[in-house]
């Protein structure tokens, strides 16, 4: 990578609050984070933690309170054109998002053509290549409702790299799968992080982390309690909540 | 299973009353039962079959109603006439007279065309290639033309070198423009109007008047100057349609009806009877036991002659008496001639003749014939107010029309008047559309009334309310404030408030505002449409915020995820999917606002309803009246749920 020693993504001292009827949640609390080009980053901790929000505030579905995040050179803070930004960093929800109304192919051509507005040839040349990619290409012309939940999943990476982002964020991207279909779509994750791609993501899948992941990170409370290499982490915690967490999930 | 078997086992038990559990269920319920498993396509057919069935029983009252209701095709310009007619001081319209009350005329200002049938034609010089019976080949310097010989106008042929030299002049094409009045697989009848050019002293010119554009809202007027002229008179004969203080109307022989101003006829006669005087004893009354010689004659109905002689207002004097006063001799003659001539030569004091055939005239012929006969007609013969003969004799007719070319002492004008004209569709090159004016299947732009009028304010209104509820729904889901408030109160609001309210608002509140104070003037319909849209607006407002909403949250965080802008993921992502979900009540809501489309008669528009409360109230038919109305408002609105459960089904998303 030509910034090799450049952070891709650099978060400082982020804070971030919720203000809803029943009062105010603090989600995020003073989280740093630096991401490098290439680097593949698993995030764990307990439901509540601060997880997706924090993946949220990377491509600013989320605004942040206060503190500071710099994707690939741009502070998200008042960038003028965040949808440029967005279009870098691609993100995969627990919940797919597929357009439903839409064939596999039209989710993957749609913001090809619409943000990047490429030619409908090369959209749909681009789209079919992802397919393959992905292991799906049969499935082109099926709907969301057609497919299952790991096709699904498949398709909305696809539709994500369409874009040639910079950046994957994955948000628990296998916990809304039935165990058989998990293993396809943590295959293409993994060939992605094989492949260098820059990704952040939010799993509880140690084997996934193990094999792919430089770092894990661990959060609790909206604080980033602890991280290193996934081995070290996992089998030699050195926190106590991380070893209480640790001891439920496995 | 189970269930079964029990009542199985209840069944067989006896009873204390078995008649009464063992009947089959009522007729009622069991036809109810059918019904309700019917699909709905067969219940929408037989509700169209009943309704056919019903108004083919009373077809002719329906004819009439629908024929009301659909803005009638043969009320239009058939009948019509061109009338100068004075209006105040100074104006004076031109154009097609189409009704009077008391106090008004109707006139429509509208020279229906102007050019009608257009010659092509085409010349040609070169020389003659071959040559049969049916047409001619030649060669140009632009080429081979075959030219059909019955197309000809002229032909030239002179010596050449090289040959003989021929130029041909031939009809290249002919356009006819009319109004299509009727179609068969065959052939189009197209009403067009024939130019007529007349040329005429100038002395005999009665006035002379320049027609400015703004005064006629024709759309293809031609700025003119316009005269009248008196023209030879000419006498009618027919059937009395109409008689009014202003206007006579017969229907000919041929079933055709003419109109005409009364202060244009000479004579208008009902000439069952003439009574004919000597001239000399013209004034003289008949003295107490004197004589009164009646000539008659013979073949005709004396008897019936006399008591139509009973029934007139004003007998004239010599044969004027009291009954037993004087001594009455009637006396026959073979021929009218004779009984004439007996007339004038004081044979008789008087002459009765009672004719209601073609011969009713003769005895007015004959006097004018011989002036001095010593005949006169002292009383005009009857009038009657419809449905007898009559004949009329115009005065020395006025025409109208536009001058075509003048010079020092006569005047050339050009006036229209209607031919029609049959053409084979086979020989059809061009079919351009037809101008707006009357109301057929074939020409629906110039419909204005009835069913069309509901159905054209009901789409307009609908598509000016999906626009308003659209913009409104998409503010109503923004976090904006302002824009949310405003949306909101919109919403609130109007919902709050009837429609006839809002659309009597939109018809004397903001229309008159607009008028006076920005200087837009909205005609009825368009009140109308914008009264209806804007009651509407809010409730599709509602249905889209409702649809937006319904889509889930996660589908705008995936679009904009992927780097599209608020607008565009609004466009591409929700707006589609929430288009599915809002499609069957906004259909509901279209259903309902044809329905309420009825009220819009509050603003004195000629709707579906409204026509049918003026047959109604024309002929006390409120049964068949209210009865059509329904069903043809039950007729759109079937075939509209039945258009909406089409799309809905067709958007549905596979599983
Ligand atoms: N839109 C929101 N409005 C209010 N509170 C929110 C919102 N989103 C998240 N929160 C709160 O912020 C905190 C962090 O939530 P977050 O979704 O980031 O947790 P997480 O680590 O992803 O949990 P999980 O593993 O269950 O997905 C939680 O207490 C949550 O209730
Ligand atoms: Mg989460």
């Amino acid at each position: 990578m030509a910034r090799g020693t450049e952070p891709i993504i650099q978060i400082r001292n982020v804070h971030k609050r919720f203000h809803t009827l029943r009062g105010t949640v603090h989600a995020l609390r003073g989280v740093s984070l630096d991401v490098m080009p290439g680097e593949v980053v698993v995030i764990v901790g307990p439901s509540g933690s601060g997880k997706s929000t924090l993946l949220r505030c990377i491509n600013r579905l989320e605004t942040i309170d206060s503190g500071s995040i710099v994707v690939d050179g741009i502070p998200l803070k008042g960038a003028r054109n965040i949808n440029k930004v967005r279009a870098e960093v691609g993100m995969v929800f627990q919940s797919f998002n597929l357009f439903p109304d839409r064939t596999a192919l039209g989710n993957i051509v749609l913001a090809q053509r619409v943000v990047r507005k490429r030619k409908k040839a090369e959209a749909i040349a681009k789209a079919h290549d992802l397919l393959a990619k992905v292991g799906i290409p049969e499935k082109a012309d099926a709907y969301p409702g057609q497919l299952s939940g790991g096709q699904q999943q498949r398709v909305a990476i696809a539709r994500a790299l369409a874009m040639d982002p910079k950046i994957m964020l994955f948000d628990e991207p296998t916990s809304a799968l039935d165990p058989e279909m998990i293993k396809e779509v943590l295959d293409v994750m993994l060939a992605l992080a094989k492949e260098g791609m820059t990704m952040v993501v939010v799993s509880h899948e140690m084997g996934f982390a193990r094999a792919a992941a430089d770092r894990a990170v661990f959060m609790d409370g909206g604080m980033i309690i602890e991280e290193g290499t996934p081995d070290v982490l996992f089998s030699n915690p050195s926190h106590e909540r991380t070893k209480l967490f640790l001891s439920k999930i496995l | 299973m189970d269930e079964r078997a029990r009542t199985e086992s209840i069944r067989s038990l006896p009873q204390g009353d078995p008649e009464e559990e063992q009947q089959p269920p009522g007729l009622y319920e069991r036809l109810i039962a059918w019904l309700a498993g019917l699909p709905w396509w067969a219940i929408i057919l037989g509700v169209v079959a009943v309704a056919v069935l019903y108004s083919m029983l009373t077809s002719e009252a329906y004819r009439r109603v629908i024929q009301a209701l659909t803005d009638n095709p043969q009320t239009s310009t058939e009948d019509l006439f061109e009338v100068v007619q004075v209006v105040g001081e100074p104006t004076m319209i031109v154009g097609a007279y189409v009704g009077e009350t008391q106090d008004s005329v109707t006139t429509v200002v509208d020279i229906l065309l102007d050019k009608v049938i257009d010659r092509k034609e085409v010349t040609h010089t070169g020389f003659i290639l071959a040559e049969d019976p049916a047409s001619l080949t030649i060669r140009t310097e632009s080429g081979l033309f075959t030219i059909p010989k019955d197309r000809l106008v002229e032909e030239k042929r002179e010596p050449a070198p090289g040959g003989e030299r021929i130029t041909l002049t031939y009809v290249d094409r002919v356009t006819v423009s009319g109004i299509l009045t009727k179609r068969t697989d065959k052939t189009y009848t197209v009403r067009t109007v024939n130019e007529v050019a007349e040329t005429f002293d100038k002395a005999r010119i009665l006035s002379r008047t320049v027609i400015p554009c703004e005064q006629v809202t024709a759309a293809n007027c031609v700025e003119g100057e316009y005269v009248t002229i008196e023209r030879q008179g000419e006498i009618i004969s027919g059937t009395l349609n109409t008689l009014s203080n202003t206007n006579i109307s017969l229907i000919l022989e041929d079933g055709s009806q003419r109109e005409m101003r009364r202060s244009d006829v000479d004579r208008f006669d009902v000439p069952t009877l003439t009574v004919a005087v000597n001239a000399r004893s013209a004034n003289v009354p008949v003295v107490p036991g004197g004589e009164v010689r009646i000539a008659f004659v013979q073949g005709t109905d004396i008897m019936e002659a006399l008591e139509e002689l009973d029934s007139l207002e004003d007998v004239p004097v010599p044969l004027r008496y009291a009954e037993g006063q004087a001594r009455v001799a009637l006396v026959g003659y073979p021929t009218l001639d004779e009984a004439l001539t007996a007339t004038g030569a004081g044979e008789v004091n008087g002459l009765l003749y009672l004719d209601d055939g073609p011969e009713r005239l003769a005895v007015q012929s004959w006097v004018e014939e011989h002036p001095d006969a010593g005949v006169v007609l002292p009383t005009p013969p009857r009038e009657c107010q419809k449905g007898c003969q009559v004949s009329v004799k115009l005065k020395d007719d006025a025409i109208t029309g536009r001058v075509a070319e003048e010079t020092d002492d006569t005047i050339r004008i050009v006036t229209t008047e209607a031919e029609y004209l049959e053409i084979d569709r086979a020989k059809v090159l061009e079919n351009r559309r037809m101008e707006p004016g009357v109301c057929a299947l074939n020409n629906l732009r110039g419909c204005n009334a009835g069913i069309f009028l509901t159905l054209r304010v009901t789409f307009q209104a609908y598509a000016l309310a999906l626009l308003l509820g659209l913009i409104f729904g998409l503010m109503r889901v923004q976090t904006n404030p302002v824009l949310y408030a405003f949306s909101t109160l919109y919403v609130e609001v109007v919902r709050g408030i009837p429609l006839l309210v809002i659309l009597l608002y939109a018809g004397f509140v903001v229309s008159p505002e607009l008028r006076d104070n920005v200087g837009i003037s909205l005609n009825d319909e368009q009140e109308a449409v914008i009264g209806l849209a804007f009651g509407y607006g809010a409730f599709i407002a509602e249905i889209f915020r409702a649809g937006i909403q319904s889509i889930s949250r996660g589908q705008m965080e995936a679009a904009r995820s992927l780097g599209m802008s608020y607008p565009q993921a609004m466009r591409y992502v929700v707006l589609p999917q929430a288009v599915r979900v809002v499609l069957p009540p906004l259909g509901n809501d279209f259903i309902a606002m044809l329905k309420d489309s009825a009220l819009i008669s509050v603003l004195a528009l000629p709707d579906l309803l409204q026509l049918g409360r003026l047959y109604v109230s024309r002929t006390f038919r409120a049964f068949e009246g209210y009865n059509t109305v329904a069903i043809l408002y039950l007729l759109m609105t079937l075939f509209l749920s039945m258009l909406v459960r089409i799309i809905e089904r067709r958007t549905r998303l596979p599983h």
